[in-house]
């Protein structure tokens, strides 16, 4: 089965055309994907704000992580659900938009990322690591991230 | 800053008490230019076939037929003079405005942005608000939060509401009938009036509560409050684009009439 008959068959589900078919549904869980969008980005920020020393600096980054993980991973889950179901509804036309595989090569990149290399250097004891390496790994978080969200709004423009 | 935040939220009480009490009794259509249509999701008003989808690209790619769109050039209709009405129908006939919605990529770009700010506005606002439910960071003082994260948020507003009001203005008319952004700009200034009252009040004693896991009542309430405005903020904001209630989308209840000012002209009955 190539990638392109699997695109057609969820274009062709049930949930996708129930998507479709109804004037507000898209509009809606559109809607929810883009609180899960906000509080991503706000997990985010709390802890590459603070690796780049400009957010909070008195916790650790390592404490900041285990406060923001839970949240950070539950807007995660919510906007894969909400993405697989706006997905749904148009797979074909993702199939043919470059900003679809960006957005999912950026997410890709940014998950691995963040749960191995990132997680890595904030657990690393501070004292053993050159402040540079903080900064770096907070701005490639933030470039991958940022990825994901305007590889999502490309996807609404044509 | 807090001054500023204050003074801000001042003058869009000011505006808003304005919008609400402004004369808007006339007979008129919504004046939307099939060009600025691009930017609005258009709902089928054939309810057999009831989707969405977005003029000009139609769905694949696949053009819509005009005939179905409710939207019309009209931009002579009557709106009393000195109106907000009147005054936002000129603003939708300035060169600046057809400039901007008609352009390629600037609509489409302060959209981005607009949405983009989201994470940074949004998300560490709702960080805040979850740290005085208790939910998140309950080892850093609630103080601490507010220092080394609300100027982050703040810069986010004003990101925010610079591209919220460029995107306003080029579509004025029409954002000003609809229902959603009405909805949003009062649930922005009730937000407002929950950030002021919480600073004035049990913020000001934060020096006794700070260290705490939960906070108390006071300061989670006004971390819901916080939470559930903004949310609700977020989610009719995003119902903009949409037009189910537009004025030009006749029969309407009549309770969403009154809510837009739209009176429907006779041809429409």
């Amino acid at each position: 089965m190539s990638l392109l008959t699997f695109f057609q068959w969820c274009e062709a589900s049930g949930i996708g055309e129930t998507i479709r078919k109804s004037s507000w549904l898209f509009p809606v869980i559109e809607a929810i994907h883009l609180l899960g969008l906000g509080v991503i980005g706000g997990a985010v920020l709390v802890v590459d704000l603070r690796l780049l020393g400009l957010g909070l600096r008195r916790q650790s980054a390592a404490q900041l992580t285990r406060d923001a993980q839970p949240w950070l991973v539950g807007s995660l889950v919510l906007m894969i659900i909400t993405g697989g179901l706006l997905f749904l509804s148009e797979a074909i036309k993702c199939y043919y938009h470059d900003a679809f595989w960006f957005k999912m090569s950026c997410l890709f990149l940014a998950i691995v990322f963040t749960f191995t290399i990132q997680r890595k250097v904030i657990m690393t004891d501070e004292s053993r690591l050159r402040p540079l390496w903080s900064k770096v790994v907070a701005v490639v978080s933030v470039l991958l991230w940022a990825g994901v969200g305007i590889g999502g709004r490309w996807i609404g423009f044509s | 800053m807090k001054r500023v935040l204050i003074g801000f939220f001042f003058v869009l009480t000011l505006a808003l008490c304005y919008l609400v009490t402004s004369p808007t009794q006339a007979a008129y259509r919504v004046p939307t230019s099939s060009k600025a249509a691009v930017h609005i999701h258009l709902i089928s008003p054939d309810a057999g076939s009831e989707k969405w989808a977005r003029l000009g690209l139609g769905y694949f790619g696949r053009p819509l037929p005009l005939g179905s769109m409710l939207l019309q050039d009209e931009s002579t209709s009557a709106a009393p003079k000195g109106s907000l009405l009147a005054f936002f129908q000129r603003m939708g006939d300035s060169s600046w405005s057809t400039g901007l919605h008609e352009s390629r990529y600037a609509y489409d770009l302060i959209e981005s942005v607009h949405v983009w700010a989201l994470c940074l506005f949004f998300g560490l606002a709702v960080m805040f608000d979850f740290r005085l439910l208790g939910w998140t960071m309950k080892s850093v003082p609630v103080s601490e939060v507010a220092r080394r994260l609300l100027p982050w948020t703040a810069v986010g507003f004003v990101v925010m509401v610079i591209s919220g009001t460029l995107l306003f203005s080029a579509i004025p008319l029409r954002s000003y009938q609809n229902i959603f952004f009405r909805a949003k700009m009062i649930m922005l200034l009730l937000a407002g009036l929950n950030v002021w009252i919480f600073h004035s009040g049990v913020y000001r004693r934060v020096t006794t509560w700070d260290v705490e896991n939960v906070p108390p009542k006071a300061a989670r309430v006004a971390g819901a409050l916080s939470l559930v405005l903004w949310v609700c903020i977020v989610l009719s904001g995003r119902m903009i684009a949409y037009n189910w209630f537009d004025c030009d989308r006749q029969p309407q209840p009549a309770i969403i009439n009154l809510l837009t000012s739209c009176v429907p002209t006779q041809a429409e009955h």
